[in-house]
C-alpha cells in the first residue's frame, strides 16, 4: 500500500457505528473522513480523492445506491463497500450491479471489514501486471496455473489453485473466509460449516509441509494471511 | 333471524327482480288471452245476431209485416232457436210479435247493437238474464228487435277472467315462495360459512364447516375452505414450532452470553479471562446470527422471490464443485467422496440456490454417514427427470421421521450432539420447492439415498 492514499469516506448515520468505523479505520492508519447523511456524501465524495468510499443503504435522505450511482455520475471511480442490514441476495445483486465493488451485511466484524477495505484499497492503486507471483519462496504461475516452492512443484487442484493466487494477491492482508467463499467459489452465503477452514488446511498442508517456514496463517476469528517471515 | 337474513340477501332481492320481471310479461300475457278470448266469444254471437236478423229482415222484404211476425212465431218454437229473442213492434211500440214483453227502455236508437236485462227474471237464475240485440226501424216506424240471451258468454269471459287472475296470483305467491326457500338455503349454507369463520375468529383454527354430503357446489365450497383451514393449520403449527424452537435455539446461547457478560461485570479485570470471555461471546453471537440469517433465507426462498435469478444450469458443474470444496472436510473424516453418472444433467434454476442445497446435503452425509464410509453424488435423468442424488451408508433416518427432517430446527435423537442447527433439510425443502423439484429419501440398505427430482427444463 502506497502512503498518502490512505483516506477513506465513511457514510454512516448510525452515530454508535460510525464512532466504531472511524476508531477502528483510524487505528489502522488510515485518515477517515465522515458524513451522516447521503448528500453530505456527496458533496464531501466529489470534495476529495478517496482510495475506498464505505456506504450504508438506510440514509435519513438519500438512499444509499442513488449516492453511489451519483459518486458514479461525477466521474468519482474510488471502489465502494455497500454496507447494509438487508443482506439477502437480490439486495445484494442490486447493490454490486448499481456500481458497488463490495458488499457487507450487517451486523459484521470490524475485522472484516478491514479486510475487505484493504482489499478494495489494493485494488485502486496497484495494478498486477507480472504473470508469476512471489511470496518468500513461494512462485505462483498465473499463466501454467502452477505453484512450487524453492522450486520444488506444488500439486494443486483448481480451486485449490484458485485460493492459493487470491491469498498470494491479498499478501500481507488478512482475509476473511467469506471473502474466500465469495471470490473462490462465488458463492454469496455462508455454508455455515468448518468447511473452507478444513479446504484451507489442506492447501497448507500442501504448501507449507515439510517447509522451511510457513506462509498461511490462521487469523483467529476472521480468517487467514499469507505472509513471508521477517 | 335466519328469515331477516334471507330477506335481506342479495340473493332474495335479485329473486324479486326476476318475479317481478316474470310477473309483468306473465299478466301481459294472460290479458292479451282473456281479451282476445272474450273478443272472439262476442264476435261469433254478435255474427249469429246479424245472421239472423239479416234473415228476419229479408222475411220482412220479401213478406212484409205478416210473413216476419210469421217467422217470429216460427223461430220461437223452435228449439233450435232456444235463447234467441225477438221482438217486432208497431210505430207505437205495441208488441206485434215477439218473446219479449215490453220494447226494452233503454233500446231508444233507430238500429244498431244494444245490451239490456230482460225484464223477468226465469226461476233459479241469479239475475235477469243479459241480452244483445240488434235493431232496425223499418220506413214505416214498425221497430225490429233481434237478439240472444249473451247471459252464458258473460259467465264464460267472467270464469277466463278469474282464471287468469288467479293464475297470475298463483304464480306470484309460488315464485316468492320458491325464491323465500332457495335463498335461504343460499343463506344457511352461507351463514354455516360465516358462524365458522367468527368461530375460527373468536376461539381457534380447530373448527371446520359442516358437509352436507349432497356432493353439490356448496359442500364443494366447504370442502375448499376446510382443505384450506387445514393447511392454514399445518402451517400455523409449523410457526408456533418453529418459534419454540427459535425462542430455544437462541435463548441458549444469549443466556450463556449474558451469564459471562454478568459474571466478568462483577468480577475483577483479568485480561487473559476477559479475552477468552469476549471470545466466547463472540462465537456465540456468531451462531446466533447464523440461525438468524439461515431463517431469513428460508423465509425468503419460501416467498419465491428469485424465481427471476432462474438461468439454465448443468447440475454436474455445480455437484462436482460441491464435492471438490467437501472434498478436504471427507477426507479428514476418512469419508470417500465420490461423484458418478453423466456429464451433463441441464435443469432450470438459481445456481446459488442449488449449490447451497445440495452443499447442506453433502455435508449432512458426511457429518452423519459412517466414519471412514462412502458418500456418493450421482447425476443422472431418470425418465427424462434431471435427478441429483447424494447417498451414505450411515445409519440413515428411521422411517417414522422421516416426514420430520424437513421442519426448521428438527433433529434426529442420534444426532443431537453432531454440529449442526437442525436448519440444512429444510433449507433444502425450500429450494426443492421453489424450483419444483421432489425429495425422495431411500433406503440405502444401509445409509440413506437422497434424491431430487428437478422439473424437466424448458426451452
Amino acid at each position: 500500500m502506497t502512503g498518502g492514499h490512505r483516506r477513506i469516506l465513511v457514510v454512516e448515520d448510525d452515530p454508535e457505528t460510525a464512532g466504531q468505523l472511524v476508531d477502528s479505520l483510524t487505528t489502522s492508519g488510515y485518515q477517515v473522513d465522515l458524513a451522516t447523511t447521503g448528500n453530505e456524501a456527496l458533496s464531501r465524495g466529489v470534495a476529495s480523492d478517496y482510495a475506498v468510499i464505505t456506504i450504508d443503504r438506510m440514509l435519513p435522505d438519500i438512499d444509499g445506491i442513488t449516492v453511489m450511482r451519483q459518486l458514479r455520475d461525477d466521474g468519482i471511480a474510488a471502489p465502494v463497500l455497500i454496507v447494509s442490514a438487508l443482506g439477502e441476495v437480490d439486495d445484494r445483486v442490486r447493490g454490486l450491479r448499481a456500481g458497488g465493488d463490495d458488499y457487507l451485511v450487517k451486523p459484521f466484524s470490524f475485522v472484516e471489514l478491514l479486510a475487505r477495505v484493504e482489499a478494495l484499497g489494493r485494488r485502486s492503486d496497484t495494478i498486477v501486471k507480472e504473470t508469476v507471483l512471489r511470496v518468500g519462496d513461494l512462485a505462483i504461475d498465473l499463466m501454467s496455473r502452477t505453484a512450487s516452492r524453492h522450486g520444488k512443484a506444488i500439486q494443486l487442484f483448481p480451486k485449490e489453485f484458485q485460493l492459493l493466487e487470491y491469498l498470494v494477491r491479498n499478501e500481507g492482508r488478512v482475509v476473511s473466509r467469506a471473502m474466500l467463499l465469495q471470490h473462490v467459489w462465488d458463492l454469496h452465503f455462508d455454508p455455515s460449516t468448518n468447511i473452507i477452514d478444513v479446504y484451507v488446511g489442506r492447501v497448507r498442508r500442501k504448501v507449507d509441509g515439510q517447509q522451511a517456514y510457513p506462509l498461511i496463517h490462521t487469523v483467529r476469528g476472521i480468517g487467514y494471511c499469507l505472509r513471508a517471515p521477517g | 333471524m335466519l328469515l331477516a337474513k334471507t330477506l335481506k340477501s342479495s340473493t332474495f332481492k335479485l329473486a324479486l327482480i326476476a318475479i317481478g320481471t316474470f310477473g309483468v310479461i306473465v299478466s301481459a300475457i294472460f290479458s292479451y288471452v282473456y281479451l282476445s278470448t272474450s273478443a272472439y266469444v262476442r264476435g261469433r254471437s254478435d255474427r249469429a245476431i246479424m245472421t239472423e236478423y239479416l234473415s228476419l229482415q229479408g222475411a220482412y222484404e220479401r213478406s212484409g209485416r205478416d210473413g216476419l211476425a210469421a217467422l217470429i212465431q216460427q223461430r220461437i218454437a223452435d228449439r233450435s232457436f232456444a235463447g234467441n229473442v225477438y221482438l217486432l213492434v208497431d210505430p207505437s211500440l205495441a208488441p206485434l210479435a215477439g218473446n219479449l214483453e215490453a220494447w226494452p227502455s233503454t233500446a231508444a236508437a233507430a238500429r244498431g247493437w244494444t245490451e239490456f236485462r230482460a225484464a223477468e227474471q226465469p226461476p233459479g237464475a241469479a239475475n235477469r238474464p243479459l241480452l244483445r240485440a240488434m235493431l232496425e226501424t223499418f220506413p214505416n216506424g214498425e221497430r225490429l228487435l233481434v237478439g240472444s240471451d249473451i247471459g252464458d258468454l258473460d259467465r264464460f269471459t267472467d270464469r277466463i277472467k278469474i282464471a287468469v287472475i288467479l293464475g297470475i296470483a298463483l304464480i306470484f305467491v309460488l315464485a316468492g315462495v320458491a325464491s323465500i326457500l332457495v335463498t335461504r338455503r343460499t343463506v344457511g349454507r352461507i351463514e354455516s360459512i360465516n358462524a365458522t369463520s367468527r368461530a375460527i375468529m373468536f376461539s381457534g383454527l380447530d373448527k371446520r364447516i359442516p358437509l352436507r354430503g349432497t356432493h353439490d357446489e356448496w359442500d364443494r365450497v366447504a370442502e375448499n375452505l376446510n382443505l384450506m383451514l387445514d393447511r392454514i393449520e399445518t402451517l400455523m403449527g409449523e410457526v408456533k414450532q418453529v418459534s419454540d424452537n427459535v425462542a430455544h435455539d437462541l435463548r441458549t446461547p444469549l443466556t450463556r452470553m449474558r451469564g459471562r457478560l454478568e459474571k466478568a461485570y462483577h468480577g475483577p479485570r483479568i485480561d487473559a479471562d476477559d479475552q477468552s470471555l469476549i471470545g466466547d461471546t463472540i462465537a456465540d453471537l456468531d451462531a446466533v446470527l447464523r440461525i438468524f440469517s439461515s431463517l431469513t433465507r428460508i423465509a425468503q426462498i419460501e416467498a419465491q422471490a428469485r424465481k427471476g435469478a432462474f438461468r439454465t444450469v448443468n447440475l454436474v458443474e455445480i455437484t462436482s464443485e460441491v464435492v471438490e470444496l467437501y472434498d478436504a472436510a471427507a477426507e479428514q473424516d476418512g469419508t470417500r467422496l465420490t461423484i458418478i453418472g453423466d456429464s451433463e444433467v441441464l435443469v432450470s434454476g438459481d445456481r446459488d440456490l442449488i449449490f447451497d442445497a445440495i452443499a447442506n446435503l453433502v455435508d449432512n452425509a458426511i457429518k452423519h454417514g459412517r466414519a471412514g464410509g462412502e458418500v456418493v453424488v450421482a447425476n443422472e435423468t431418470i425418465d427424462g427427470q434431471p435427478v441429483v442424488s447424494i447417498a451414505d451408508d450411515g445409519p440413515g433416518i428411521p422411517i417414522d421421521q422421516c416426514e420430520h427432517v424437513f421442519k426448521r430446527f428438527y433433529r434426529l435423537e442420534q444426532s443431537r450432539y453432531t454440529p449442526g442447527n437442525g436448519l440444512g433439510l429444510s433449507l433444502v425443502a425450500a429450494v426443492a420447492r421453489l424450483h419444483g423439484a421432489r425429495i425422495e429419501l431411500l433406503d440405502n440398505a444401509p445409509g440413506l439415498k437422497l434424491r431430487l427430482w428437478f422439473a424437466v427444463p424448458t426451452g
